[in-house]
């Protein structure tokens, strides 16, 4: 079994760092609102942990506070998230659809092309050494797992309470919520804050994770993958981000066989994910229950 | 600020920009008749650039499956780009039959359109990968033949250089602007088109085959973006397989600045992020790539409907 950890340790975490950037997709999918600027969350959360991790000015305070240097990496990041996220989700969320998802787009394409500006974020370079939580990888689990079962809990209790039915309302017919007095403009801000504030997390506990960070960690392609995760897992369940992750993060481990070609491969299984299972794997697992409750009923 | 340098930004930023406008119009099609984008658009731009390439020079390099391979024939660069095109279009018919018809038959959510194609841009841009590997491809000088690189006119005491690549990228642009403003206009098939585009429904029962121009309209679109990706390989170099995602992303942001959908819009769009990066001042150059994005945001605030977009209708 040890042996099983020591090999597949890496992927596992990483499914679980993974699906945090699916459900932070997932909060404004919630209200219906389809933003791709989670990346550019996580880019600017893991550059404040790398910055605070390496900064020489830092030295004596990362001296004095030891492990708890990275808790208030956390805080530095989720503070940045949720100013900058309300800051560009007031103006952004009176777009709708396809315009909303663009402008969320255009935000990534601006975070990435401004830190690369940045002389304190260390160029195309990047910043590398960022010092490590913990001697194993395997044991960041330590700081994803919590999060993401606060964040599942967070969905959870949400989708029970009076803020998540105005949610879904707002999801459902945003006119409709508002005239029946929702306040659509908050719930959607407050959706979107919250997606933004978990992607800033995630980035500020992946930088000690992966040692370095540069603007790679933010580019288009790696903001869809993550809504790939969302609606390959099942975008109406609570653990259609999870399942998406593990698919798609394990999927090129499994072709290393095919070498070369399993790029191509992860393509063709996108593809045919959305074209066979255009609920996710949950509604697909939802369906077939219910087609065979059904058949046992009918026998 | 002089006049010289006004007049050679103006001509840098009006052929780039031209070609912005050519290859974003190949989303406006496809956007105007289903009401999705196309995210597999870069891809078939990056396939252009390659097939021209393939066609006209006909070597490849050390790495990838063809590595150190010779093409039996090569074309004269003009017949060439225009064969180049062609496949695109082909290539922007399978897209459309990959990653468009199954979702619609099937009537899946229009955002699994997004990841459905985005996965066949994955597809075409690692086939290239595996085929002719991640280096850079660059047309060899004298493709045009004998024609001079530059023409450098004084004005005013300071060089004004017009490139020939950049008369031969506007020329381009301009004869394929025309080309689908006359076909959309003024033929029957154009008309069916801007039929299917206004209702779907309503022109299927008039007897517009709506299957088929759907697939016109990517054959048309995977055109447009395998012209533009030669255009834009043949003036910088092919820089690998991942070279069209910034301009499909920019593409992205043109046809937002003039409109969705507004075939007017998306060359204005062109010309002004095109003119807008000319423009920018040298100490700034590294923020070039920002240019398209910051327009796109502003605007989107401003403006959400684009320059020429018609008002945004709320559904009750």
């Amino acid at each position: 079994m040890s042996g099983f950890f020591e090999n597949y340790g890496f992927l596992i975490v990483t499914i679980v760092q993974q699906a945090l950037l699916g459900l932070s997709i997932y909060f404004p999918l919630m209200a219906g609102q389809l933003s791709l600027a989670s990346i550019g969350f996580y880019s600017l959360g893991g550059y404040v942990a790398a910055i605070m991790g390496t900064h020489p000015a830092l030295a004596p305070l990362r001296e004095a506070l030891g492990f708890w240097m990275f808790p208030l990496e956390w805080l530095g990041a989720l503070v940045l998230s949720v100013i900058l996220g309300i800051a560009v989700g007031y103006p952004a969320l009176r777009l709708r659809g396809i315009y909303l998802a663009l402008a969320t787009v255009a935000f990534v394409q601006v975070v990435n092309v401004a830190v690369l500006n940045m002389p304190i974020a260390g160029g195309a370079v990047g910043i590398f050494g960022i010092p490590q939580a913990f001697e194993s990888r395997l044991d960041y689990i330590w700081f994803f797992g919590p999060l993401f079962f606060f964040a599942l809990f967070l969905v959870w209790r949400i989708g029970n309470m009076g803020r998540g039915l105005a949610f879904f309302a707002v999801r459902e017919d945003e006119l409709a919520a508002g005239a029946m007095g929702v306040a659509t403009t908050g719930n959607k801000v407050t959706a979107f804050v919250l997606g933004c504030a978990l992607a800033g997390v995630t980035g500020a506990m992946s930088a000690p994770f992966l040692n370095t960070w540069n603007a790679r960690q933010g580019t288009f392609d790696a903001s869809v993958t993550c809504l790939a995760y969302v609606l390959i897992g099942g975008s109406r369940s609570i653990w259609g981000p999870l399942c998406g992750a593990a698919l798609l993060v394990s999927l090129p481990e499994l072709l290393r066989p095919l070498k070369d070609s399993r790029m191509i491969l992860n393509g063709v299984v996108l593809v045919a994910a959305c074209v066979y299972l255009p609920q996710g794997i949950m509604g697909g697992l939802a369906a077939l229950r219910a087609r065979l409750s059904g058949r046992g009923g009918a026998a | 600020m002089d006049f010289a340098w006004l007049l050679q930004s103006l001509l840098n930023g009006l052929s780039i920009g031209s070609v912005y406008a050519v290859f974003a119009l190949g989303y406006t099609l496809v956007f105007s008749i289903l009401g999705i984008i196309n995210f597999a658009h870069g891809a078939v731009f990056t396939l252009g650039a390659y097939l021209t390439y393939a066609l006209a020079v006909g070597h490849f390099g050390i790495n990838g499956l063809l590595a150190d391979v010779t093409m039996p024939v090569t074309l004269p660069f003009v017949p060439a780009l225009i064969v180049g095109a062609i496949l695109s279009g082909l290539a922007g018919m399978a897209v459309e039959r990959l990653a468009f018809k199954p979702l619609r038959k099937r009537g899946a959510d229009p955002l699994l359109a997004l990841v459905s194609s985005l996965g066949v841009a994955l597809i075409v841009v690692n086939l290239i990968q595996y085929l002719v590997g991640a280096e850079i491809y660059s047309f060899p000088a004298d493709i045009f033949g004998d024609l001079p690189m530059a023409v450098i006119f004084k004005i005013g005491g300071k060089p004004v250089a017009v490139r020939t690549i950049q008369i031969i990228l506007f020329g381009a642009s301009l004869v394929m602007l025309a080309g689908l403003g006359w076909f959309i206009g003024r033929t029957r098939g154009g008309k069916a088109l801007r039929a299917t585009a206004e209702n779907a429904d309503t022109a299927s029962l008039l007897g517009i085959s709506v299957n088929r121009f759907i697939l016109g309209t990517f054959f048309i679109s995977g055109l447009l973006g395998g012209l533009s990706g030669t255009l834009i390989g043949v003036s910088f170099g092919v820089a690998g397989p991942y070279f069209g995602v910034s301009y499909g992303l920019k593409g992205l942001a043109v046809i937002v600045l003039g409109g969705l959908g507004s075939i007017p819009g998306a060359v204005l769009g062109g010309l002004v992020i095109g003119l807008g990066e000319a423009f920018l001042p040298s100490d700034m150059s590294s923020y070039k790539e920002a240019v398209a994005f910051v327009l796109l945001f502003a605007i989107l605030l401003i403006r959400p409907q684009g320059l020429l977009g018609g008002r945004l209708e709320q559904k009750v």
